[in-house]
């Protein structure tokens, strides 16, 4: 049983993080009708400017407190996002106004490249750390209950409780503001949205530059567990199942659909793997996502999808 | 009908628009008086939708200028246009297929809405009341369509009808001054376009808003329109009452062709 719940916890916490990169492509499908493929990229280029930031910042200021380094680092690492995000918008979408989604697609795809190599040319491409001070130290709980008791690690529950309520903030901000439904409005119809007022601009600035910050919540997570480097941006590919599993559109299907993902993964592994000769986990997620294709492609939370003929 | 025609509103003058070598609008100046019902009417690809996007903002006329109220303009800015008090109409639908009746409608107020985004998010004091005047108001524009049954409906699963509905109330729920119909009545049967005729003319009547209306259906054209221009290859060949209207002989040469 202690078995059981420790699999299940560490599928729950690896879950999680699946879940914040998730967000990111979440939030700008939902806000813009983009899928937007540089989401791995921008979480890579937000960790390594939070790395290099945390590490230069006490050296140009003198700085001798580590938490004030961190935080000054994170102001200018969003700082960074939101520019990019400004950019983006000046020198891409603006120009695509009306596009087809799949021409919006590609551009995202550019886009990626083009992050990719730029995050390297301009804060190296070493293997860099992030600490941010989460307890590394793992604890027992439940001793009394079970011999031994389950260990589970102190960084994965902060790691959660940040998620949680970085997903209750944003869920908030879409359902309950007027900006929250002109992101949604500009998602479904530019025309539409403009000539009610929207301007479109403005709320692409904000979606990419709210996206931005998620992806830098989840490189200094991923980051800081794993270090930061270049395959930081292949966690966006294992967050494709999710979004697929949850749902587009919904905010909290990407959080359930992590969940489950992260779950069926590590369970799968310890009570299947060894019948099959192990290595589940590798293909679990994206078996998973192609049975919901099959059978509910829209996702567990995802807008049913209508088409009047 | 008592009601009063006043001042011109909204002016175009000289408005041409060419996209590359097609002209699409030449040399158009017509101006539309406040409180009128104002149609726009001609054969298909006469450029009517072009005049509506102009004064919308979403085309750059390359020559002439718009007033409204007194200013002029040489292009409107959507932003700009919406932030005046004129509110549109799709040809085509162009609504929030995956959002309620209600929120579709509610975007309309979004202009409107005042209070601090964060207040807003957590629905706190002032942020509460001011959202609870703006749902009064996108339910009275919901029990004046009549389309009470289906506010929490995803309005990409209504009629076609009803979404022709739901597209006007998001126009009106900007309280506009003036408000540009685009075919409001295609593609609907007798009886739906009955409907929107008398919703057309109660707004114009209730809340004295001005309207521009563009339409192919001549009947309704001449029963609810105080003046008509017509427009034919881009250009203004007609401009009166419907009775003028219906006299002219280069109108009718456009609609029923002549022999040369």
């Amino acid at each position: 049983m202690a078995f059981f719940l420790e699999a299940l916890f560490g599928g729950l916490m690896a879950g999680m993080l699946y879940s914040l990169v998730a967000l990111g492509f979440v939030l700008i499908f939902k806000a813009s009708g983009v899928f937007n493929f540089a989401q791995g990229a921008m979480v890579l280029f937000a960790a390594l400017a939070m790395a290099r930031f945390s590490e230069w910042v006490p050296g140009w200021l003198g700085l001798e407190s580590k938490f004030l380094g961190n935080l000054l680092a994170f102001v200018l690492a969003a700082g960074v996002m939101f520019m990019l995000a400004w950019l983006i918008e000046r020198l891409v979408l603006r120009h695509l106004v009306n596009q087809e989604g799949v021409t919006l697609l590609m551009a995202t795809l550019g886009i990626t490249y083009f992050l990719d190599g730029l995050g390297q040319t301009i804060f190296g491409s070493a293997i860099y750390k992030i600490d941010v001070g989460m307890p590394k130290e793992p604890v027992f709980l439940f001793e009394s209950v079970f011999p031994g008791g389950v260990l589970i690690s102190l960084e994965d529950v902060y790691a959660a409780c940040i998620a949680a309520l970085l997903v209750v903030v944003l869920s908030l901000f879409f359902q309950k503001t007027s900006t929250g439904r002109a992101l949604r409005a500009v998602a479904d119809d530019h025309q539409a949205a403009q000539s009610i007022g929207i301007p479109l601009n403005r709320i692409w600035v904000i979606v990419w530059f709210v996206a931005g910050i998620t992806a830098l919540v989840a490189g200094i997570i991923w980051g800081s567990k794993l270090g930061v480097q270049f395959s930081l941006t292949t966690v966006a590919l294992r967050a494709l199942p999710v979004i697929i599993l949850g749902g587009l559109t919904s905010v909290p299907g990407a959080i359930i659909g992590g969940l489950i993902i992260g779950v069926g993964e590590k369970l799968s592994e310890v009570y299947l793997g060894p019948y099959v000769g192990g290595g589940i986990e590798i293909w679990f997620a994206y078996m998973l996502a192609l049975v919901f294709l099959l059978f509910r492609p829209q996702g567990l939370f995802g807008e049913k999808i209508i088409d009047r003929v | 009908m008592s009601k009063v025609i006043g001042e011109v509103i909204l002016g175009v003058q000289n408005i041409s628009l060419r996209f590359g070598g097609v002209k699409a609008l030449t040399d158009i100046s017509f101006d539309v008086r406040e409180h009128e019902v104002r149609a726009i009417i001609g054969p298909n690809g006469a450029g009517k939708s072009s005049m509506l996007n102009c004064i919308n903002g979403v085309y750059t006329p390359q020559e002439g200028s718009i007033t409204f109220r007194g200013q002029s303009f040489d292009h409107m800015n959507s932003r700009q246009v919406a932030e005046m008090g004129i509110a549109r109409t799709f040809q085509n639908l162009a609504l929030f297929k995956g959002m309620s009746v209600i929120d579709n409608i509610m975007t309309g107020r979004n202009l409107k809405i005042r209070s601090n985004i964060f207040l807003q998010a957590l629905r706190i004091g002032p942020a509460q009341r001011e959202e609870e005047e703006h749902r009064l108001k996108v339910e009275h524009i919901i029990d004046f369509l009549e389309i009470q049954a289906y506010r929490k409906t995803p309005v990409g699963q209504l009629p076609y009808g009803l979404q022709k509905r739901v597209d006007l109330g998001r126009a009106l729920a900007m309280e506009p001054q003036v408000l540009l119909l685009d075919e409001p009545m295609a593609g609907m049967n007798m009886e739906e376009k009955q409907d929107m005729c008398r919703f057309i003319l109660d707004v114009n009547d209730e809340f004295g808003t001005t309207i521009v209306l563009i339409e192919h259906d001549m009947g309704v054209v001449m029963d609810i329109s105080d003046r008509v221009v017509v427009l034919d290859y881009g250009k203004k060949i007609g401009d009166g009452t419907p009775e003028e209207v219906r006299n002219n002989k280069e109108v009718i040469s456009a609609y029923l062709g002549t022999s040369h």
